[in-house]
């Protein structure tokens, strides 16, 4: 009992304190890890599962959530997703109000800065730890710079990424 | 001369199907959903308007949490208050997050598989050189506007990005302890480096 519970608000903490698809990773991966909820390993498959799974960007929690604590892990972990957002309700009530104040700007810029330095270190951290080859690191590579591009559906270069690991990998 | 009647014909049981078919149909992450939901409710259903969403996605910004969530609560209070809201979420997590189960339990199910673990590998290392560049675009309009401010604004923008990733990687700050020094930072940015008021939205 006392597990699930830290188990849920261990999630809810992280996606509370953070904002967007990739805002909790680097709260759940300081926490999973430390408790042993989680590998390394778990969090870069839960990632992958969530990216090619539909809806929105964060549901790779539910992904990691499931394969570290099974169904009821990805029910804690799914409600833990939803609560937080709910919170706009309040924020559209005063909104209006704050919305061009430099502290608001001041802290959702600093916030976005945190969030996606955290974010590529904490992937960087997850890729780098698994020895990766050079074939990996082209596909990293290749990856960002098809992204960059605009011009390359992300699913495109995800599936195309995911064929050549199984066919060129061993 | 459809449209119209389309508009019309509002029922709870219709936001929820709409939102489920955006569920299952979203392939590609939060810019899809995005997409899906424009598509139907500004210009389909047109049970919203363009400025009406404009205004959701920028209270979406400073709530905590998956923002795309956000604004579907949002999007559901406005068409059929509270109920609305909770009917959206449920609408559009329910059916994706069984298929994110069930793609797990598959993998569960073949992970003992390398070409199994190799691809997913390889699907890992695209997703990191992709979240490079996304991360990239969320940072961006930041330092572009830092400096337009001047050298300084810039600097202090840079030095958010440097310490966070010294203090989180070298010294193991608590993620919270981060969030809070970086919002700090900012607000020292905007109220006593850059001086002037705050970009105002297009």
């Amino acid at each position: 009992m006392i597990y699930w519970c830290l188990f849920f608000l261990t999630v809810l903490k992280a996606v509370l304190f953070s904002t967007g698809g990739f805002g909790p990773l680097p709260s759940l991966h300081t926490d999973f890890l430390a408790n042993g909820w989680a590998t390394e390993k778990q969090f870069a498959e839960a990632i992958a599962i969530g990216q090619i799974a539909p809806g929105p960007n964060g549901l790779w929690v539910v992904s990691l959530t499931n394969l570290s604590g099974g169904l009821i892990g990805a029910i804690l972990g799914a409600i833990a997703l939803i609560l937080p957002p709910f919170f706009i309700l309040l924020v559209r009530k005063f909104y209006a109000r704050v919305r061009y104040a430099p502290s608001t700007q001041g802290v959702l810029d600093g916030m976005v800065l945190v969030v996606s330095t955290f974010s590529i270190v904490v992937l960087a951290n997850i890729f780098f730890n698994r020895s990766p080859d050079v074939i990996l690191l082209l596909i990293a590579v290749i990856s960002a710079a098809l992204a960059a591009t605009k011009r390359v559906s992300v699913n495109l270069i995800l599936l195309v990424s995911a064929v050549a690991g199984a066919l060129l990998l061993h | 001369m459809e449209t119209s009647n389309k508009a019309l014909t509002f029922s709870l049981k219709k936001l929820f199907y709409i939102w489920f078919i955006i569920g299952i149909t979203s392939f590609g992450g939060g810019a899809i959903t995005q997409f899906l939901i424009q598509d139907k409710f500004i210009y389909e259903y047109r049970w919203i308007t363009e400025e009406e969403y404009t205004t959701i996605i920028g209270i979406g910004q400073i709530t905590p949490g998956i923002n795309t969530l956000a604004y579907t609560i949002l999007i559901g209070r406005k068409l059929a208050g509270f109920r609305g809201s909770v009917l959206s979420v449920l609408g559009l997590v329910i059916p994706s997050a069984t298929i994110t189960l069930a793609l797990s339990a598959a993998y569960l199910s073949v992970n003992q598989y390398p070409v199994v673990q190799n691809a997913l590998k390889a699907a890992f290392a695209s997703i990191f050189g992709i979240s490079i560049i996304t991360n990239w675009r969320n940072i961006r309009p930041i330092l572009r506007h830092g400096k337009q401010e001047g050298l300084l604004p810039l600097f202090s923008f840079l030095l958010i990005i440097v310490i966070t990733a010294i203090l989180y990687r070298v010294f193991n700050f608590s993620v919270i302890l981060l969030y809070l020094i970086g919002s700090c930072a900012g607000i020292f940015i905007y109220k006593f480096i850059i001086k002037k008021k705050p970009r105002l939205p297009k």
